[in-house]
This record gives structure tokens, C-alpha cells and sequence, in this order.
């Protein structure tokens, strides 16, 4: 194949892989990486490539199942393993994702208020516009500011710089780790993978392949694309964490939240850089605000058998636009009452997200290997060791991690 | 052996079955159905004991209730059962599946299926589809009922008779009746695009080989272009050029450009020549201009025929025609005179030639002419179709509102996809 014919092919293929990632880097994310930074410095840049690598590992398995059985993960898993453990996964996801929502829309609330909006309006605005845009709008338009969304992630990459880090320590830190033997450290590396590999963006990455027909023949761009935008995901993160890491590390400026380290670096960096995380948030958040219920409905309905479609009335597929609209609306409604226990539920949704990606993950190697479904695509005995390597350390990571946000 | 009544295989999934002196043979694991007169019948139960598999036969059963099964053999006589991909079995290749429920036109999942006791046989006659059903399969079909008793509402029946489904997997077509067929293929066809945008490529895939050439044909026009080029790459080409020839010139072009150029170029070849060559012209143009819209089947005559003629004429032409309204005047080198609206040209006297009543200022664009004025100039005039002509006045073809409507608003199949 010639060069050009191969770039055709990939552009062809490309999207879901780099969509999915953008998606990754939303607002509890962005918290993480910020607190990471202006907490421990570069020290924790290291964590960033074993994360990298399980997350390709990962991708590229719900990538390929995606490419051959033309499936999501959530057929797959009901026509394998039946109605309970369909059932009781859904449940969770949609919890999980119901406190990722609230999230997203604290995000959006806190980097309007930034901004200097009011959130008494921003928030019903967005949930609105939302709401309206999907079921009201084509794909299309949704399709499009995802992809021009991309660019504003490219915010981080240009405060990064602009805070002109020493080059030398972050190259230094980023390969030859020095761990830190304190609780609170090791919490936040393990908190740095929690957020990075999710379960809903399993069940949306192998949907979004699916449903963009990519042939096996043309697999190989397609893992190109998954492995592009795995990588992506940590870039950002990596920028997110130098830029903290070189302005409110060496102050000792603690955050909890993401808009609070847009509101510290205001006097450290100027406005230009304060402005940049504000805005990259917002834009976070309310990607992951459009995405995230939306991809729910999807699933479970999916799963369930139910009727859905975002042009369905409420009618004819009461249960697709009722878990569509709830998850908008209460989580919107929450943020906006004061004294709502937000942190309760975030803990909640991470929590849950911990205990079942466990299950996504064995249900997602077992399919995978097995014959009838994925024939010669399924995993050779090296992949497995590397498969199973790195889930059962995810699985751990992400347990450790539960077990401390908890107590 | 008789059984009466009804029950669902979750019921007895997991139940002993006994033998003539009340002893465990096994518990049921799985159900095979083969093809019936009418409905698919039970022709064994699987039954499972201590990690071994036996295969009782339906002749071997005593009663079969959903309180007691019991048979009247004795488990040496039970022949030892392996899995394999020949046998129909009702919870591996039934259960949770996704099927097509032809009488409502959509796409459903099986949670349970129903089975009827007729003549001696226990028959499959139909699935369920609703709450009840994951309720049934949770085990909280009776906390189910007890809720929805609070809100004062019974808990739904949904079951969908097996005389509407149409299986998408080929394997369970040998037991699906020829009614569902039938049905399909009279539904409408931005219904079955709707159900092929809902499931996966290869079965869509396999459901759209079923349908007859027409329907196909009528049917991978409201397709998406990805889904139209998967389903098309993975057919037989003499299966595909039937399906192309049958479709209006410009949206068989449509499809084969976005088809890989080895492929097209041999369902080309297999289609009429004349047709061919229609749609060869019609693939030399931009997508998003008029020559990309543009379709060369309408209706043209010379200027020197009386409207009687014409009507005559009419009448054998428009049957292959997609687009009649207009009815174009151009002279023999196909040069475009004007144009008379199918009103006109009916309540015309008979007698007078069509160049007495052609209306020679018409609007036309150029094949290059950016799809979006050409939507507005069809909209500005209120035009059913606009000839395309090259820039000496030759005609090339029409635009017709249907194609512009796609362009300012996709089809319903191609917007709403399912896809996040």
C-alpha cells in the first residue's frame, strides 16, 4: 500500500480513538491532574507512563472487539453473560456515571463563576442547550464541536510552556521515578490512573467503532488511532500536571479543585493563564456533561432492548429520553442548591467506577479470547500475559484506591 | 407425552427433572427446538448434572409444568449431549439476542420466550420483550408486580408473537416462518433502514440479503453511505449490480462512489449497459455540486408533438421514471427548449404542439453549481426539479426536491443514528 493510500485510510478511520480521549480529560480528571501538580511537583510525571501504557493495552482490546464482532461492549456483554450481570452493571453505570455527571456540571459551574458568570444561570443554560442540541439537533452538529473541542485542549499544552517548567527535572522526573513512601502520595498516583481508565469510556469506544463500521482490513489504522489517542490523553495530562507542578508547587499553594488552581494561578502566572484553565474546564466539562448521559441511555437501553434513539419522544422510548433528561436535570438541580452533598456523590461515582471496572475488564479479556465471537482476532498467548498483567494490577490500583477514598 | 398450558423457559431453567422413581436425573440447562409445522418445537431439554450434560428427548418426558418435570427414563438409558453449533438451543442462540419484530418494525431483545403446549408438542410461540420479562429472568418478577401495585398499574405483558420475528443471526432463519418475510418486505423502507442502522453491520448485513431486490433497492437509498458501502462490499456482485440496476440513477451513483474503485468497477460491469452508462456520467461529478445531485432519468420530447402524442407517450414513459411533474422540451441534440409542468400539459387542448405552450424561461444550473444555492434556488421558485445544463444549453439532468431536502435536512435513518 502506498504511503498516501495508508494516510487516506487512516483519516478514514480515525475518530473514535481520539474523540474517546478527549472525553477521558473531564472535569474530575482535570482535578487530579492539577492537585497532582500543585502537590507534588513533576514528582508524580512518572505515573503518567505506566498509565499510558495499561490504557493502550486496554483500548486496543475493546478497540479491536469493536472492529470485529461490530458490537458495543454492552451487547456483547448481555448476549454472553445474560440479563444479571447486564442488569447489575448497567445499574452501576449509571450511578457512576450520574455522579460523573455532577461533576462535569460542578466544573462547568465553578469556570463560569471564574469567568464571571452567574451559575444560576450558566448551569440551566448549558443543561438546556444540551439537552435541546442533542435531541432537537443533528449528529452532525454534535460531531463537530467535539472535534473543534479537541483544539481547545491544546489550552494546557501552551500554559505548560508558557510557565516555562525546567526542562531538565521534568524530563528527569517523567523517567527515572523517585517515589515518595507517603500515604498521600502514593493515593494520588493511584488516583491518577482511577480517572484516566474509566469504565463508561470502554463501553463508548467500542460503540463508537462499531457503529463507525471500520473493517477488519483497515484495524490496524484503527488501533493507530486508539494508540494516538491514549496518548493524547496523557500529553494533556502531563501538561496539566507541569503546569501546577512549575507555578503553585514551589509556593506550596494546596487546591481541592480544579477552578481553584485557575483562580491561584491568576497572581502567580497572570491572567492569561488563569483564563486558559478556566476556559479548558468549562470546555471539559461540558463535553463530558453532552457525552456522558447521553452514552448511558445508550448503553443501558442498548443492553436492555428498550427503544431509543435521541429523536424518540418520550413515548416511544420513555425509558432512553428518561434516564437522557434525568441525567441532566438532577445533576444540573444539585449544583445549583447549595449545602447538596456534591462531594458525597462524586466519592460515590468513583467509588462505584472502582468496583466495577473489575468486571468490565474480565468481562472485556474473556470476550475477547473468546474464538466464536472475535476467530482469529483474539488475543495470543503474549498478549494475554500482557493482558492479564495489566488488568489484574489495574484491578488492584483501582481497589487501593476505592479502599482509601473511602476511609 | 401431553402438556397443556403455557410457561416461560425461565421458569423451569435450573429445575430437576425427575425419574420414574422421583430421583434427580439432572436440572435443566438448555432447550432444543428444531423447525415445526407452524412454530419451532421442543425437540430435547439438556439436562445438567455434576458438570456432565445429558440430552433428554421430549418423547422421554412424563409431565412438563413449570412445578414438575419428570421423565420416564432412567439416566442410563440418557444419552451424554455435547455442545455444537448444528443443535438450536433456546437460551444460548435465544435468549438475550436481538430479533426483528416485523409487525411493529423494530429492532427487539429477548429476555424470555414462551412456550405453548399443542397436540403433544410444546411449541415456541412467542418472545417477551418487556419488564416482565428481566424482571422474570432477575427473579423479581413478583417484587415487580407488587411495585408497579402500589402505583396502581399491572405490571405489562410484552410478548411478541414468533409469526412476526424475523431472526437476524442465519443461523436462526431455519426456524423463522416465511410470514415474517413477507412483512418485512412490505414495511416501509426508512423502517427497515431504520432497523439495519440499529444493529450491528454484519447483521444488518444479513438481514438485508433476505429482502427481495425491489425493497433492497428502495431500502439502501435511505442508508447511510458507510452502512450502504459495508453491506454492499460484502455481497456477491451479481447479487449487488441487481440491487444497483434497480435503484434511480443518481442515488446508484451515490452508492458506488463510496465504494472501493475494484468493487464498483465490477458491479459496473455486471449492470445493463445503458444503465451503466448513466451512472458513469453521473459519478464524474463533485458530491456537494448540482452534477453530484443530479439524476439523468427524466422525461424529454421534441417540441414538434401535439399534447395528445405526448400524453400517449406518457403514459409507457413515466413507469421507470422517478420524477414526472416536468416534462422537458429539447431539440434533437438534446438541447434544452423549455419546459411543460405535467398540469399544463393536461389541460392543454389536445391538438396543440408542445412548443405552443412550452414556457421557455426556465430556471437551470450548471453542473458545477454549489449544492446549497441550488437548494435555494429551489426553494426561492418552488420547484418540484431543476434541469442541469452544461454551459452551451445542453440538458444533463435533474435535481430533484427530494435530494435537495437531503441535503438541507439528512434522511431520518442518516441523522438519527444511534451512534454518541
Amino acid at each position: 500500500m502506498s504511503l498516501w493510500k495508508k494516510i487516506a485510510v487512516f483519516i478514514s478511520v480515525m475518530g473514535p480513538g481520539i474523540i474517546t480521549a478527549n472525553i477521558d480529560n473531564d472535569a474530575s480528571g482535570i482535578t487530579t491532574y492539577s492537585v497532582a501538580g500543585a502537590r507534588f511537583g513533576y514528582s508524580l510525571l512518572w505515573t503518567l507512563i505506566p498509565t499510558t501504557i495499561a490504557l493502550v493495552v486496554i483500548q486496543e482490546m475493546i478497540g479491536r472487539m469493536g472492529v470485529v464482532t461490530g458490537k458495543g461492549l454492552s451487547d456483547l456483554i448481555r448476549e454472553n453473560y445474560g440479563v444479571k450481570a447486564t442488569f447489575f452493571m448497567m445499574l452501576g453505570l449509571l450511578i457512576a456515571n450520574f455522579g460523573n455527571t455532577v461533576a462535569n456540571f460542578a466544573g462547568w459551574a465553578a469556570s463560569m463563576e471564574i469567568l464571571g458568570f452567574t451559575k444560576y444561570m450558566m448551569v440551566p443554560f448549558g443543561a438546556v442547550t444540551i439537552w435541546i442540541l442533542v435531541t432537537k439537533g443533528s449528529y452532525r452538529a454534535v460531531e463537530i464541536i467535539l472535534l473543534y473541542a479537541c483544539f481547545i485542549f491544546v489550552g494546557y499544552i501552551i500554559s505548560g510552556v508558557m510557565a516555562n517548567p525546567d526542562w531538565n527535572a521534568v524530563i528527569k522526573q517523567t523517567f527515572v521515578p523517585k517515589i515518595q513512601w507517603k500515604s498521600e502520595y502514593i493515593m494520588m498516583s493511584i488516583a491518577i490512573i482511577g480517572t484516566t481508565i474509566t469504565p463508561w469510556m470502554q463501553f463508548y469506544l467500542q460503540s463508537s467503532i462499531a457503529e463507525k463500521g471500520i473493517s477488519k482490513e483497515h484495524y490496524k489504522a484503527s488501533r493507530l488511532d486508539v494508540i494516538i489517542g491514549c496518548s493524547i490523553t496523557d500529553i494533556i495530562s502531563f501538561f496539566i500536571i507541569i503546569t501546577c507542578g512549575t507555578l503553585l508547587f514551589p509556593y506550596g499553594i494546596r487546591i481541592n479543585e480544579a477552578s481553584e488552581a485557575a483562580l491561584a494561578l491568576r497572581p502567580l502566572a497572570g491572567d492569561y493563564a488563569s483564563l486558559i484553565f478556566a476556559i479548558s474546564l468549562a470546555n471539559a466539562s461540558l463535553l463530558g456533561a453532552i457525552i456522558v448521559p447521553l452514552a448511558t441511555a445508550y448503553y443501558i437501553c442498548e443492553a436492555m432492548g428498550w427503544e431509543r434513539g435521541v429523536n424518540k419522544t418520550f413515548k416511544d422510548a420513555p425509558q432512553f429520553m428518561w434516564i437522557y433528561t434525568l441525567t441532566i436535570a438532577l445533576p444540573s438541580l444539585l449544583v445549583l442548591i447549595p449545602g447538596a452533598p456534591l462531594v458525597f456523590l462524586m466519592v460515590l461515582s468513583a467509588v462505584i467506577n472502582g468496583l466495577l471496572l473489575p468486571f468490565v475488564l474480565v468481562f472485556a479479556i474473556l470476550l475477547i479470547n473468546n474464538k466464536k465471537l472475535m476467530g482469529e482476532f483474539t488475543n495470543s498467548r503474549m498478549q494475554n500475559y500482557i493482558s492479564w498483567g495489566t488488568i489484574i494490577s489495574v484491578i488492584f490500583l483501582t481497589v487501593a484506591w476505592v479502599v482509601t477514598s473511602v476511609f | 407425552m401431553s402438556f397443556f398450558g403455557e410457561l416461560f423457559v425461565s421458569e423451569i431453567l435450573g429445575k430437576p427433572v425427575l425419574d420414574p422413581k422421583g430421583d434427580d436425573l439432572g436440572k435443566v440447562r438448555d432447550i432444543i427446538v428444531v423447525r415445526g409445522e407452524a412454530f419451532p418445537k421442543v425437540s430435547a431439554l439438556i439436562l445438567e448434572k455434576k458438570k456432565s450434560l445429558l440430552n433428554l428427548p421430549w418423547a422421554g418426558l412424563n409431565i412438563f409444568n413449570k412445578r414438575i418435570i419428570s421423565s420416564n427414563n432412567y439416566s442410563e438409558s440418557l444419552q451424554t449431549y455435547e455442545f455444537n453449533e448444528k443443535d438450536l438451543l433456546i437460551v444460548r442462540d435465544i435468549f438475550d439476542k436481538q430479533i426483528v419484530d416485523a409487525n411493529g418494525a423494530k429492532v427487539v431483545r429477548v429476555n424470555d420466550v414462551k412456550l405453548e403446549g399443542y397436540d403433544s408438542e410444546a411449541l415456541l410461540i412467542a418472545v417477551d420483550v418487556g419488564m416482565r420479562g428481566i424482571m422474570r429472568r432477575l427473579g423479581f418478577e413478583r417484587g415487580g408486580e407488587d411495585v408497579m401495585r402500589i402505583f396502581k398499574k399491572p405490571l405489562p405483558y410484552n410478548l411478541i408473537s414468533w409469526t412476526y420475528m424475523q431472526p437476524l443471526e442465519p443461523k436462526l432463519t431455519k426456524i423463522s416462518l416465511t410470514v415474517p418475510r413477507q412483512m418485512v418486505s412490505e414495511l416501509h423502507p426508512a423502517d427497515i433502514a431504520e432497523i439495519i442502522s440499529q444493529v450491528s453491520h454484519k447483521e444488518g448485513a444479513s438481514f438485508f440479503k433476505g429482502l427481495d431486490v425491489e425493497t433492497a433497492a428502495e431500502a439502501l437509498s435511505e442508508l447511510e453511505p458507510e452502512v450502504q458501502a459495508a453491506i454492499i462490499t460484502d455481497m456477491e456482485t451479481d447479487k449487488a449490480a441487481d440491487i444497483i440496476e434497480e435503484m434511480p440513477p443518481d442515488e446508484a451513483a451515490d452508492v458506488l462512489s463510496d465504494l472501493p474503485a475494484d468493487k464498483a468497477k465490477k458491479i459496473l460491469e455486471s449492470i445493463e449497459k445503458e444503465e451503466a452508462e448513466d451512472i458513469q456520467e453521473l459519478l464524474s461529478h463533485e458530491e456537494d455540486t448540482a452534477g453530484g445531485l443530479m439524476t439523468n432519468d427524466f422525461i424529454a420530447y421534441p417540441p414538434e408533438i401535439s399534447v395528445k402524442e405526448a400524453i400517449e407517450k406518457f403514459r409507457k414513459d413515466a413507469e421507470d421514471v422517478e420524477t414526472v411533474y416536468y416534462l422537458y422540451i429539447t431539440d434533437p441534440d438534446e438541447k434544452l427548449l423549455g419546459v411543460v409542468s405535467l398540469r399544463e400539459l393536461l389541460l392543454a387542448p389536445p391538438d396543440a404542439k408542445l412548443s405552443e405552450i412550452l414556457e421557455s424561461k426556465l430556471k437551470t444550473v450548471t453542473p458545477d453549481t454549489d449544492e446549497i444555492e441550488v437548494a435555494e434556488i429551489v426553494s426561492k421558485y418552488n420547484l418540484v426539479a431543476i434541469p442541469v445544463v452544461d454551459t452551451e444549453g445542453f440538458m444533463l439532468g435533474i435535481v430533484t426536491i427530494d435530494d435537495v431536502i437531503d441535503v438541507i435536512l439528512p434522511p431520518s435513518a442518516k441523522r438519527k443514528r444511534r451512534k454518541v
